[in-house]
């Protein structure tokens, strides 16, 4: 320790200064090393082109991490390879090297890149061009996006030897116009999809139908590429790739870069209200904590699970340090930053002008901002495969770095803080797509059949082909002639359909307070309880009401207001099972998945003061029934675990056992948890016993129910510890809700129901 | 197969409109498939070929249900389609032009070089031009009729009009797929054609109709380099010059107001996909006889505005073409003669713009900024100031000329007392439209540039 300055000599030195302080420690719960690394090479191949040798050397890099070495070969062999290996591990290597390398040894060959975002791609272009002037070859790489001025897209069609561009652009643009891209699809070698993780749910399974599409139009070239993919760590690499790719492919998951010692700590904010379970602000503890670290003078990120937390933090930290450091070195980065400030950022990150950075998880991606030393997340970030990732962000390869966690008071944070083998024991989630959900098939389908016309005999998907041209044949969009489907209508299918949005048709919200503009969007499902007219939609922290909503046109217009209440809807849901596909009993428990509709009719709303939470008033809304098909998954309790427990009991019991799973089920998918939905129900229908149900909210399902199904016990057994080591007395937000929603007597009577029907272990 | 219409509409949730998709059981329908000779559709066309040469002309029959409409059946060695083919005698009047015009003006349409205006796969093809003019007999004439818009990979041209000149005619050859599968053969049968012409003439071809039939050459695997002709797309001559004078440049408009063409009963080229859909459903031909009228049309007009700029071109101008009488016309023809270099064509029509009394400010303005670009700063200072005549008398708020006037004083004559007085008309200008208020940005912000202007001229005139 410096006398004068009150700062520490290095990192390690002030993390064991930081044990000694008691009133810090008592709030961590976990503190884990991982001892530092060494690395693992392997000599350059022999087969190397020796301009791209000596390019690589030029840079420092003498050998190859053994990842990167196998994934090479493997490539060279000609297999479809997916590289997985933690942030920072020189993973890009993996794909850049054959492809240059082919490229070195035949002109004529192209490939094509696929990132999720655009300024990955941007990030691509930048590295690949360097490699390629310090080799001087003549290897022209571009990015083709909807940045791409009109002007230079036709020499990027013709001459871009690398293509780099993302799903979006490859869905509406590249593929409806193939034959502007006769020699890209005529000469590819290799396409290269990076962050295949982030490839996942209903946007994955859209994804996974535009490489459908892409595979067809290369087989009409006579080309058959290689794929090369790239992802962090999840649970099923391999198996994610072969469903989105439509391949086999080989797994290179042996890393081989060095990694100094790496602290990962456990923090969850104190008690303050025993009784009602209240734990301090989880937003003032992260900034104590990343405060004390920018003191130090320790580059770090912080992470912030919403926009407007980021903001906050910002603002908090930007106080803090005020006087002891310059102004522009503490930054935000968040989505709606634009561009150019986005660049400036990382660029200030990685040549370390900027000290600190609060961000969303828009810098979990890969991203350059060079390797930070500590990372403070707010709140776990929803998957073991994110938190890796975020934490990722600092580690260097010689010295130590540190990740605090600090728990928000959400039932999956305290699990996860109060868990922690089940954290550092845990293989990461597991990414799952659904590419023949109907629904998203029938619309690639149409885009596909624009493309090129369908053939007798072809595969698209699992779905009998036959089946749906037909279908779009009788809806007057394809024309058979023979044995062969065209494309016989005026629109432009690939217009119609976005591969991100949950649900296609969602509500736009026009603020009507200052001319019109557009403010968000809300999904269709979503729209009548929170956009409803006389309704309070609050937007970056600022509250508007619904005027009007337009529900034919999915417009909602809204005014800016302030007032002190909030509004809440009541949602009216009645569940029906069509059609029950699998069944298996567990104690006294019943579970099935299978095909269900749901019926949701926002009934009235209610007006609700601030701070206070009293009821204010209230009124009806009139609006038309949302039906939704698709998958779910329930289980009922028997009535032996049944008996005896009277109506209120058995509601308020299964209230808080719902709310404990619809925070833990994410544990096991990799998705947002507004995606699965859970309903308890006393006496379902279907069932006639006291029933939880959770279903897909999506259209025909993404598989989410059906994954549930498989962990059910493991499910309950969770969920029953966490209950029980949860400190609160009677309920709290951490466990089964506060009492005022499942009542005094809620958690006991939910983790009695759990004993009784022997759930989980 | 209704199992999955039912599965799919329980998806979308939407019950009740179960019963609109289905077709009605009662109704017989034919396709054009079923048709052709109770033949398997799109398999026929192979067997029934018969045997031809290299140079073999296809053979054409009559068919029942389409000889009303004078369309015969055509077996290509790469199999049917249908085709019309209608002669022109070469004395035939289109409007105010006659066919036996092209000959004249056919040669100086060699003036469009420019790299903006010939899609030419190598440099050298402008010179090329410029030593070979086009003769009467190798250009061709193209317009397509298509499924959909843009040139995406799913919009079919089911109707392909060429024509030429041949002999003492001119051939309209169009062509019309029964369905999907025949436009292989209507597609071949084109590439038999093209060798023998060497520039290609379309309206808006330049964008829409030749790269998507190259796209439909590639689709149907005859390769991405057929025919490489020098393009004369005449789209954006006629925007050049027609833009502030008519509604709108479509062929349409610019037939009916510069080239005495009036259509009667015309079939909107928008309609024209449903008149095929429709087609398609039932294989009744009655509804494509307009698409075919409406086609042949605008493959006339194609000539008749082919001859209108050769004329113009040619220095015809007050002969065969009348001499445009709007006076934003006349200076537009003008400078567009002299970019093209057709100098000696376009002198007559500037000097008359000069000698005008009256005109609309931005005529003036044209003309000046050429003049400027050439160092005419005389002739240039004097149609600058009968445009802000014009802008003061007329109240139109363009401020350009005396813009213009005032970075000259300033500038060239070092006058600032002028300069700022023009800058203060101009502001004046300015603001008293009544659109110059606070919604229109690009108003605001010349405002703001005017009062800055005004600023710094003060400032400087007081120093000096």
């Amino acid at each position: 320790m410096n006398r004068w300055t009150g700062r520490a000599s290095d990192l390690d030195e002030w993390l064991e200064e930081l044990k000694q302080e008691p009133e810090l420690m008592d709030n961590v719960t976990h503190w884990h090393t991982i001892p530092p690394r060494e690395a693992r090479t392997a000599p350059l191949p022999e087969d190397l082109d020796p301009q791209l040798a000596d390019a690589l050397r030029s840079r420092g890099v003498d050998e190859l991490y053994v990842h990167q070495s196998l994934a090479y070969r493997a490539v060279r062999e000609g297999k479809h390879v997916v590289a997985v290996t933690p942030t920072a591990s020189g993973k890009t290597m993996c794909y850049n090297l054959p492809v240059l390398q082919s490229l070195l040894e035949n002109d004529d060959g192209r490939a094509l890149y696929m990132f999720p975002t655009k300024a990955l791609a941007q990030d691509q272009v930048a590295e690949l061009q360097k490699l390629a002037d310090l080799m001087g070859a003549p290897i022209k790489t571009h990015t083709y996006d909807g940045d791409t001025p009109p002007t230079v897209r036709q020499a990027i069609r013709n001459a871009g030897h690398i293509v780099v561009t993302n799903p979006d652009m490859l869905h509406s643009a590249i593929l409806p116009h193939h034959t502007k891209w006769v020699k890209l699809f005529e000469n590819i070698r290799y396409i290269v999809i990076d962050e295949l993780h982030a490839y996942r749910g209903v946007f994955g399974s859209h994804v996974a139908n535009v490489i459908r599409r892409l595979k067809r139009i290369c087989k009409f070239y006579g080309s058959s590429p290689q794929f090369i993919c790239a992802s962090a760590t999840i649970d099923n690499p391999q198996e994610h790739a072969e469903r989105l790719i439509g391949e086999s492919v080989a797994l290179v998951n042996d890393n081989g870069a060095p990694m100094g010692e790496k602290h990962f700590v456990f923090y969850n904010p104190p008690v303050v209200n025993e009784q009602l379970g209240i734990r301090r602000s989880s937003v003032l503890e992260t900034r104590k904590l990343a405060g004390m670290l920018l003191k130090q003078g320790v580059q770090t990120i912080v992470f912030a699970r919403s926009r407007v937390r980021v903001e906050l933090l910002l603002t908090y930290l930007q106080e803090l340090v005020k006087d002891k450091i310059g102004d522009r070195t503490i930054r935000g980065y968040r989505g709606g930053y634009l561009p150019k400030l986005r660049r400036e950022i990382e660029r200030g990150l990685r040549n370390g002008e900027i000290r600190g950075v609060v961000s969303t998880n828009a810098l979990e991606l890969g991203i350059d901002i060079g390797q930070l030393q500590a990372c403070v997340l707010n709140g776990y970030p929803g998957t073991v495969a994110s938190t890796w990732q975020q934490s990722g962000r600092a580690g260097r390869r010689q010295t130590s770095s540190v990740t605090f966690m600090v728990a928000s008071s959400n039932p999956l944070d305290q699990y996860i803080i109060q868990n922690p083998d089940f954290f550092f024991n845990r293989p990461p989630e597991r990414a799952l797509i659904h590419p023949d959900n109907l629904l998203i098939l029938i619309d690639h389908v149409k885009c596909a059949a624009y493309e090129l016309p369908f053939q007798a005999g072809e595969q698209f998907g699992s779905e009998t082909l036959e089946d749906m041209l037909e279908f779009l044949v009788e809806e007057k969009v394809l024309h058979r002639s023979g044995s062969r489907w065209y494309w016989m209508e005026q629109s432009f299918p690939a217009h119609g359909i976005s591969l991100r949005s949950a649900a296609q048709e969602n509500f736009i919200i026009i603020d009507l307070s200052e001319g019109s503009r557009v403010l968000g969007e809300v999904d269709r499902f979503s729209a009548p309880t929170l956009i409803h007219e006389e309704a309070i939609y609050i937007h970056e922290g600022v509250q508007y009401q619904v005027e009007k909503l337009d529900y034919a046109e999915k417009k909602a217009y809204v005014r800016e207001v302030d007032v002190d209440y909030y509004t809440d809807a009541n949602l009216a849901v009645e569940l029906k099972v069509l059609h029950a596909d699998k069944e298996r009993v567990s104690g006294e428990i019943v579970r099935t998945y299978g095909e269900v509709t749901v019926n949701a009719k926002a009934t009235i709303f209610k007006k609700i003061r601030l701070r206070t939470h009293e009821n204010i008033g209230s009124g009806p809304i009139h609006l038309p029934e949302e039906e939704l098909h698709t998958s779910g998954y329930w289980f009922a309790f028997s009535e032996e675990a049944a008996a005896g427990k009277g109506t209120n009991e058995m509601q308020c019991a299964l209230l808080g056992i719902a709310n404990v799973l619809v925070h833990i089920a994410p544990i096991y998918l990799m998705c947002d948890p507004l995606d699965i939905r859970v309903v308890p129900q006393v006496k379902a229908v279907h069932t006639q016993r006291p029933t939880i149900y959770f279903y897909d909210r999506y259209p025909g399902g993404i598989g989410l129910s059906e994954r549930l199904f498989e962990v059910h016990d493991e499910l309950l057994t969770r969920a029953k510890r966490l209950i029980q080591h949860c400190t609160c007395l009677s309920g709290c937000p951490a466990c089964v809700g506060p009492i005022e929603e499942v009542g005094l007597l809620g958690k006991t009577q939910a983790l009695k129901l759990l004993e009784e029907a022997g759930a989980g272990r | 197969m209704s199992a999955f219409r039912d599965r799919f509409n329980r998806l979308r949730g939407s019950v009740g409109a179960e019963a609109e998709g289905a077709v009605p059981a009662a109704v017989e329908i034919h396709t054009p498939e079923q048709i052709l000779d109770g033949a398997p559709a799109g398999e026929a066309p192979e067997a029934a070929a018969p045997p031809t040469s290299d140079h073999a002309v296809p053979e054409q029959t009559a068919l029942p249900e389409w000889e009303p409409y004078g369309v015969r059946l055509v077996r290509h060695e790469a199999g049917e389609f249908l085709l019309k083919e209608t002669r022109f005698p070469i004395t035939h009047r289109h409007g105010i032009h006659a066919f036996t015009e092209w000959t004249a003006a056919a040669p100086s349409l060699a003036a469009f070089h420019g790299d903006e205006l010939v899609i030419g796969p190598d440099p050298c093809s402008a010179d090329e031009m410029q030593e070979n003019p086009p003769v009467p007999h190798d250009v061709l004439f193209l317009d397509l009729e298509t499924t959909g818009l843009g040139v995406g990979a799913g919009n079919v041209p089911f109707m392909l009009g060429i024509s030429y000149f041949e002999g003492n005619e001119y051939v309209v050859r169009q062509s019309l797929i029964r369905h999907p599968a025949e436009e292989r053969a209507m597609l071949a049968d084109l590439k038999d054609r093209l060798p023998q012409f060497r520039y290609l003439v379309t309206y808006n071809g330049r964008t829409f109709d030749w790269p998507l039939v190259q796209s439909r050459f590639i689709l149907n695997g005859f390769g991405s380099r057929v025919w490489e002709p020098l393009h004369l797309d005449f789209l954006h001559p006629s925007r050049t010059i027609w833009r502030n004078t008519l509604v709108s440049c479509k062929l349409s408009r610019v037939e009916e107001e510069r080239l005495g063409v009036f259509r009667q009963d015309d079939l909107p080229g928008s309609e024209a996909p449903g008149r095929y859909f429709a087609y398609l459903a039932d294989g009744n031909p009655e509804p494509l006889a307009d698409v075919f009228r409406h086609n042949e049309i605008d493959m006339l007009s194609l000539a008749a505005l082919a001859i209108r700029f050769g004329h113009l071109l040619a220095g015809h101008i007050g002969q065969e073409v009348p001499v445009p009488t709007e006076p934003e016309e006349l200076v537009r023809t003008g400078l567009w003669l002299e970019k093209m270099g057709a100098v000696a064509s376009a002198e007559p029509l500037l000097h008359s713009v000069r000698g005008l009394d009256h005109a609309p400010p931005s005529v003036w303005n044209r003309l000046a900024e050429r003049d400027k670009r050439l160092g005419l700063w005389e002739e240039a200072v004097s149609l600058w100031r009968k445009s802000a005549a014009a802008a003061e008398q007329t109240g139109i708020p363009s401020t350009e000329a005396h813009i213009e006037l005032s970075m000259y004083f300033e500038h060239r004559t070092k006058e600032i007392s002028f300069a700022l007085a023009y800058a203060r008309a101009a502001l004046e200008l300015a603001l008293q439209h009544p659109l110059s208020g606070r919604a229109n940005s690009k108003r605001r912000k010349e405002i703001d540039a005017l009062r800055h202007r005004i600023d710094r001229l003060v400032r400087k005139a007081a120093k000096s």
